[in-house]
């Protein structure tokens, strides 16, 4: 076997996005929507793109399988006719095809769609032999056991994959830290707070185990921000207000501020804290939208979500305090101390200073009114609140995935196809604690 | 963190009618509110030093003014904070009523207009904050209470155009204009 030499494939799959590349390297290679343009004549997966089907020739042309078809009687060329990634976006915009996202909320809900993106994944980008690869995926915190078997079944017996390791993202993205120079010991106890586009997760975990019952979601996240920006503008009535301006204003332009009043008042004095944003619609035509107060004022709806929403109004640093009290207190200290960022809504500038301040505020709070209560002559040592910002946050669980995949350790924390063939899928539903105590360097 | 409260609920040595502070005026208006000392000339107005003498709530609640009205909940701590919440409605009345093309002479005509004509106090059936604002015991203390009210109107007015037409005196700010949408407490006056 040449698999001795090869580097692991370490594929992320999240609900917006796909990351894709190999083991020891710096960044993925790929990184593409995850989303399937099929052919919506085959029915069905056509709806997502709100267009009709095209003209479907009547049931006796089709062998009497009727155009909503069995896959069987189709598993012809029609099977191999579709596009991932930003092809399939490209594809969906013409006729003939229909999109379809087949992660939803972290969890896989397409079977079949899911199997395609990933052949097309293997092989036409990454264009790997999976005999001769060992692969490390991802799964969301409390994906089902089944969910992992029916995985295990697409990668041994339709990829025929060497090896195979399937590990938490928020470990992952605690083992992405590591690279940070604030983190010493190497531990996999922390708190990560994982913000992407769609919700914002704050999960628990202690010594490399989730903490299930103390996961907490808050519904503000990149989307939010984006329409947030959008909404600003709009008030502003600036010439461009689409989409696409606000989340290129949100991503250039946006930072997090100590005190917005204080920060309004800077604005004041300093007029160059206003910025231009050169919008081009295309067509020759160019226009220049103002950029002001957004640049602070849309992330501080983690901070302040009563600005943008009237339905959620808990601050990120109470959910997070919240998140900690209730996990068991003998690990308590262990994530105040490795509050681990992940995600591209956790970028913004300055965002970790801010929840570590803010989270200490709560914390000191608490310990004196603690100490208030015990009488005088009792102190507590204080606690240490700790938020770590790295270098890797972008694709913390892809990063954290290709640090513990090249360890010489990795192998032998997979399950092999020789031991899957042997115990059958059950097999995947439990893996060692890779970079646990006693393992990775 | 929630909204932004007065700095000036600490001063207990002010009159209160209802439950609203007379809290002192750096004003040239006539009226029952006791005036601060008016600034040097050479003092720079929009950011002057709250340790100043002549600080008074209307600077704060311009400072307040754009943070405090994204916000649609606020917890009243004391009579400076309805004195709070009185001027940032105020203030985005005024802003409804400048219009992007309006020059600053025309803005200021209108919102003399707006500042000296009949309002209503708190107790007044058409008051929108009665059940957050204690009416006044007798006609004496309204109308004390109607002419302290009016002075800070008129103050209020002058020292918001200079904000708003402070880069140029024939186009009103943008960004000021653009919190008219919002609605500080979800109510407007």
């Amino acid at each position: 076997m040449s698999t001795s030499q090869t580097p692991a494939v370490v594929m992320d799959n999240g609900t917006g996005y796909s990351k894709l590349g190999f083991a020891g390297n710096d960044a993925p290679s790929f990184v593409f929507p995850t989303a399937i343009a099929t052919k919506t004549a085959a029915g069905g997966g056509g709806s997502g793109s709100g267009r009709p089907a095209v003209a479907q020739k009547p049931s006796f042309l089709t062998g009497g399988a009727g155009p909503g078809g069995h896959l069987s009687a189709k598993r012809g060329t029609e099977d191999l006719d579709f596009f991932i990634g930003d092809e399939a976006l490209n594809a969906a915009k013409g006729p003939g095809y229909g999109i379809d996202y087949p992660i939803r909320h972290g969890q896989i809900e397409n079977w079949d769609h899911m199997e395609r993106f990933w052949q097309s994944s293997i092989f036409k980008y990454l264009r790997v032999e999976p005999e001769d690869h060992y692969f490390l995926l991802t799964e969301p915190p409390l994906n089902p056991p089944e969910s992992r078997e029916s995985t295990a079944e697409i990668m041994f017996e339709s990829f025929n994959c060497a090896g195979l390791y399937i590990a938490v993202q928020a470990v992952l993205a605690l083992a992405a830290s590591w690279t940070s120079s604030k983190v010493q010991d190497r531990s996999l106890t922390g708190t990560v707070i994982d913000s992407g586009d769609g919700v914002t997760h704050v999960i628990p975990v202690a010594e490399g185990y989730v903490i299930g019952s103390s996961i907490r979601s808050i519904p503000i996240a990149g989307r939010d921000i984006t329409y947030f920006v959008q909404s600003l503008l709009r008030d502003r009535g600036e010439p461009d207000s689409s989409l696409k301006t606000a989340e290129s204003i949100k991503e250039e332009f946006c930072y997090v501020c100590p005190d917005i009043v204080k920060e309004f008042s800077k604005y004041d004095r300093e007029p160059d804290k206003f910025q231009k944003y050169v919008v081009d619609q295309g067509a020759g035509r160019k226009v220049t939208v103002d950029v002001g107060y957004e640049r602070f004022l849309a992330p501080e709806i983690f901070f302040n979500p009563e600005i943008y929403s009237s339905d959620f109004l808990t601050p990120l640093p109470e959910v997070v305090d919240g998140v900690i009290q209730s996990s068991p207190i003998d690990v308590r200290k262990g994530l105040y101390k490795n509050i681990v960022l992940s995600g591209g809504s956790t970028l913004y500038k300055d965002f970790g200073r801010r929840l570590q301040r803010d989270i200490r505020h709560l914390v000191d709070a608490r310990i004196k009114l603690s100490e208030q209560r015990a009488g005088t002559n009792v102190r507590s040592s204080g606690l240490e609140v700790s938020v770590i910002t790295h270098k890797r946050q972008r694709y913390g669980p892809w990063f954290g995935g290709s640090l513990l995949g090249q360890t010489p350790e990795f192998r032998s924390y997979c399950h092999t196809k020789q031991e899957y063939d042997e115990v059958g899928p059950s097999i995947v539903r439990r893996f060692a604690l890779l970079g646990g105590p006693g393992g990775a360097a | 963190m929630p909204a932004y409260h007065s700095s000036f609920l600490s001063d207990t040595d002010v009159r209160i009618i209802g439950n609203f502070a007379l809290l002192p005026l750096r004003t040239r208006t006539r009226g029952p509110a006791y005036t601060l000392p008016l600034l040097p000339p050479d003092a720079d107005e929009i950011n002057i030093d709250t340790e100043s003498e002549s600080y008074d709530h209307l600077d704060e609640t311009l400072t307040l003014f754009r943070a405090n009205t994204l916000f649609r909940n606020f917890e009243i701590k004391g009579p400076a904070d309805r004195v709070l919440i009185y001027g940032i409605l105020f203030i985005s009345e005024c802003l409804g009523k400048i219009k992007p093309n309006m020059t600053g002479r025309e803005a200021e005509k209108a919102l003399n207009t707006l500042a000296l004509e009949h309002f209503a106090l708190p107790g007044d059936p058409t008051f929108p904050l009665n059940a957050l604002f204690a009416p006044a015991r007798d006609r004496n203390e309204a109308d004390t209470l109607r002419q302290y009210i009016s002075q800070m109107r008129q103050e209020l007015t002058i020292r918001l155009l200079s904000r708003v037409y402070f880069e140029s005196a024939t186009v009103p700010s943008k960004w000021w204009l653009s919190f008219t949408k919002r609605k500080f407490m979800g109510k407007n006056l």
